[in-house]
């Protein structure tokens, strides 16, 4: 197995690891940087508990190979609150009931941020769609969309974070 | 999971029946099979190799003839086969058996087969296509076969 | 399980290192597809070459004649939000659109999507109702081939070793023309169609339709042309009665698997049902 030296910035920190050509990001993030925020759920890149942003956009880290990272900036939940909005997106979800075990959460905060960076003002059959490869076993994803709809208000009055 | 074929062959019965117990013979008319060896007389040890797109498997197993009853016409084979490479296996049974068809000679071929480990991730429809293909192929070049034979 | 991951820095030597890799040499654009097959057990390559190089490859661009050009190692998203590929066709932004979800849109490629040639995927029906062709490299020598010559099986391509695809180029539209994608998606089980069709057509002042292209996904171990279909729409009026006939020849020119997203009987009823409703769409646009 080859292993190559890969340049990547993680939450804003800039990091250098050598890894094996197979290494996928999720587990470089969870093992190698125990940056455990971010679940492993399916594996196959459905259920959408590994979504991450890689250069602002949403993938899931369980089918991405580190190698494909090199040169990039990464945000996990870790580091959600950092980003224009992220914050915001974490109060909606507590003030308007997005969780209850809280396994997809990350998952959901991360594709909601991405999501609001790219159509702020998208209309809620834009957010399902948008939303809808993260899945949810426990709330039936109306506080999720609750939530996301709250920052979109509160945005839209100026009160954004 | 269950195959039926039925193929009308351009040979009499006898020189059909001949072939399908020579297994050697028959493994030849198998696309991918390879390394055919007698364990006994009804026993053979070989390899059969399956492509589909970019995903390759080389099967290594055992086909044995269980039961034969060439009055009939009637046969029943076993195989088992497995890749270690993908953690996969074949387990399937074969009832042959040889009908007339006017001047051809039918053959029907029920299958039952089980796929074992990853082979089983591609889903039942590939694998169902990749049966028929291969099933196919088998019957063309066992009618060529029994063709050739004097 | 073990490979060497090279990323060459030039088409020629990406061919060269495919070519002499053999059948455990495999390409690597987004992954998405790679990857799973690898994870799954179902891929057990040597080694692995990664296009990411391959600047020419990216990119959508119009061309001089007023078609577009999609560059093979384009994301599935950057295609989709694309203004020109808009231009060119709503309904192809849709289809991209409707690959998945966001986070393999923004992963896989084209050049990937058609690679792995799974029957039930989005873009080639679409793609091949817009007459595109496929520019392939093997070194420095090039071949264009009608998008639909490019599948042959699922899973397997027209491409030999040592051959990747370049882009796809799509002619400019008919000014009269108007296409549209239908993707059926009874279960959300996948994200892969039960049924979809994609139809291209072009109508004449006095209302008969003059051209016509009708692919189906998800009916056969390739993308489906329905020739009959198209026959018979071409030089009529599009009345209902019209159209319902000429989807019902849609039958005959599939030969739909039956899996977990339908029966084969059922795809094959839903299949004329999503031609006639597709083509009603458009009349009625």
């Amino acid at each position: 197995m080859s292993t190559h030296r890969v340049r990547v910035r993680v939450n804003g920190t800039a990091l250098e690891r050598e890894v094996p050509a197979d290494r996928l990001l999720l587990d470089l993030l969870r093992e190698d940087l125990a940056l455990t925020g971010t679940k492993e759920g399916c594996g196959i890149g459905v259920c959408g508990l590994c979504s991450v942003l890689v250069d602002d956009e949403v993938v899931s880290a369980c089918l991405l190979p580190v190698i494909l990272v090199d040169g990039r900036s990464v945000v996990t939940i870790e580091g959600l609150a950092d980003r224009p909005g992220g914050a915001a997106l974490q109060d909606a979800f507590l003030v308007h009931g997005g969780f209850q075990c809280g396994i997809c959460t990350p998952g959901q905060l991360i594709s909601a941020s991405a999501l609001l960076a790219a159509s702020p003002r998208a209309n809620e059959a834009e957010v399902r769609d948008w939303m809808k490869g993260n899945l949810c076993r426990c709330t039936g994803y109306y506080g999720i969309l609750r939530s996301i709809a709250a920052v979109q208000a509160g945005a839209a009055e100026g009160d954004g974070r | 999971m269950r195959f039926e074929h039925t193929v009308r062959i351009a040979a009499s019965r006898a020189v059909l029946w001949e072939l399908l117990m020579d297994i050697p013979r028959v493994a030849a008319c198998v696309p991918g099979a390879e390394a055919v060896t007698a364990l006994d007389d009804d026993a053979y040890r070989g390899a059969l190799r399956v492509q589909v797109g970019p995903i390759r498997v080389r099967l290594e197993g055992q086909l044995a003839i269980v039961e034969r009853d060439e009055e009939a016409g009637t046969a029943s084979m076993r195989l088992d086969a497995a890749d270690r490479g993908s953690a996969s296996g074949v387990a399937a049974t074969v009832a042959l058996s040889l009908g007339r068809a006017g001047d051809l000679t039918e053959l029907r071929l029920e299958t039952e087969a089980r796929i074992l480990g990853r082979l089983g991730e591609l889903g039942q429809p590939i694998i169902k296509r990749k049966a028929d293909q291969i099933i196919g192929e088998f019957a063309r070049n066992l009618e060529r076969a029994a063709a050739a034979r004097p | 399980m073990s490979f060497d991951y090279v990323v060459p820095g030039s088409l020629a030597e990406a061919s060269d290192l495919l070519a002499r890799g053999g059948p455990d040499a495999h390409a690597l654009a987004g992954g998405t597809a790679l990857v799973l097959m690898y994870k799954q057990g179902l891929l057990r390559p040597e080694k692995v070459v990664g296009l990411g190089r391959l600047a020419e490859l990216r990119g959508v661009r119009r061309l001089e004649d007023g078609g577009l050009w999609l560059g093979a190692m384009t994301t599935l998203r950057a295609i989709e939000t694309h203004p020109e590929v808009a231009a060119h066709s709503p309904a192809l932004a849709l289809a991209f659109a409707s690959v998945a979800t966001v986070r393999i849109r923004n992963q896989a490629t084209l050049g990937g999507n058609l690679a792995h040639a799974d029957p039930a995927q989005d873009p080639p029906p679409m793609l091949v109702a817009l007459d595109a062709t496929v520019e392939i490299a093997r070194g420095l020598t090039r071949r264009t081939l009608p998008l639909g010559e490019l599948f042959r099986d699922i899973f397997e391509t027209a491409l030999v070793p040592g051959e990747l695809i370049v882009g796809i180029r799509l002619p400019p539209l008919a000014p009269r023309a108007r296409a549209t994608y239908l993707k059926f998606l009874p279960r959300t089980e996948d994200d892969y169609a039960t049924v979809s069709v994609a139809v291209r057509l072009a109508v004449a002042e006095d209302g008969r339709c003059s051209d016509a292209r009708v692919c189906l996904g998800s009916v056969g171990s390739t993308p489906v042309r329905a020739r009959a279909v198209e026959r018979a729409l071409v030089g009529h009026a599009l009345t209902d009665h019209a159209i319902s006939d000429a989807a019902a020849l849609v039958a005959q020119e599939i030969d739909p698997l039956g899996d977990a997203r339908g029966s084969a009987a059922y795809k094959r009823e839903m299949a004329a049902v999503c031609t006639r409703r597709a083509i009603a769409t458009l009349r009625d646009a």
